[in-house]
């Protein structure tokens, strides 16, 4: 399954451009520790994180993530947004929780 | 034996330039041809001690060596010092700031986890400053295949 796939819900929608959205994804990690993240998760992981800041896409980019969802609509600056499109890594919000996310993520066939 | 060394320095507080000295590992293990599983491993291990620098020290230095052998890493600071370095190897003790908690960090897993990645870890600490060394051994299994 592509990012792209993602956004054929509505639930989800692209903040970044469109650089990222053929990177295959596997599995889906959740946490707004980023020692956690980076010591647990995986490569081709989704992140869904309510974390808005830059280091959220060092962890990204250095762990090779698919892409960066924000749940319950958290803001993102265009700074991030623009280091998001340097770096290739597509970023996603929904006004869906953290737990919902993950919950539509599987009815869309992200289940590994 | 071919070597590739580079120092970088580390700003205190710099929480938006934290991982320039991992990305750049990163950039060269990858050149060098070793493994995505490698690369990542050692990824883990640069960005939690750069990460370390920045929240907890007043700044300091880290030197990158590659050999065909393996891949070093030396941080050092230059203080406060860590109190209490057993306290500090265990998971989820925790002294960081509230600024570096906003950023995302302070979970108390840096060293605990730069421990779990590495071959080689050496940790000395005073007031005047830390050195961190961490390496990884590069194997014939750690190319890419």
């Amino acid at each position: 399954m592509k990012v792209r796939d993602i956004l054929q819900s509505s639930d989800f929608h692209l903040i970044s451009n469109e650089s990222g959205l053929d990177k295959e994804t596997k599995g889906i990690f959740s946490s707004d520790l980023l020692s956690h993240v980076m010591g647990v998760a995986g490569e081709d992981n989704i992140l869904i994180t309510v974390l808005n800041n830059i280091n959220v896409l060092g962890v990204a980019s250095l762990l090779d993530f698919s892409c960066v969802i924000f749940p319950h609509n958290v803001k993102v600056n265009e700074s991030i947004i623009d280091k998001a499109n340097e770096l290739e890594i597509a970023l996603i919000s929904t006004k869906l929780s953290t737990a919902k996310a993950v919950l539509r993520l599987y009815e869309l066939g992200v289940q590994d | 034996m071919e070597q590739y060394s580079k120092e970088f320095t580390i700003q205190r507080n710099d929480i938006g330039n934290a991982g320039t000295v991992s990305s750049l590992t990163k950039r060269e293990l990858k050149k060098k041809g070793l493994s995505r599983e490698f690369v990542k491993t050692v990824t883990i291990g640069v960005y939690e001690a750069e990460i370390n620098v920045v929240i907890h020290s007043y700044g300091g230095t880290a030197l990158l060596e590659i050999t065909d052998d393996f891949v070093q890493i030396t941080f050092k600071d230059t203080g406060p010092g860590i109190e209490n370095i057993e306290n500090a190897m265990t998971a989820g003790f925790s002294t960081a700031s509230s600024y570096a908690i906003e950023n995302g960090f302070g979970a108390g897993m840096g060293l605990p986890n730069i421990k779990a990645v590495s071959n080689e870890m050496d940790l000395t600490s005073s007031k005047a400053g830390t050195v961190l060394r961490i390496r990884f051994n590069i194997c014939s299994d750690c190319y890419e295949s």
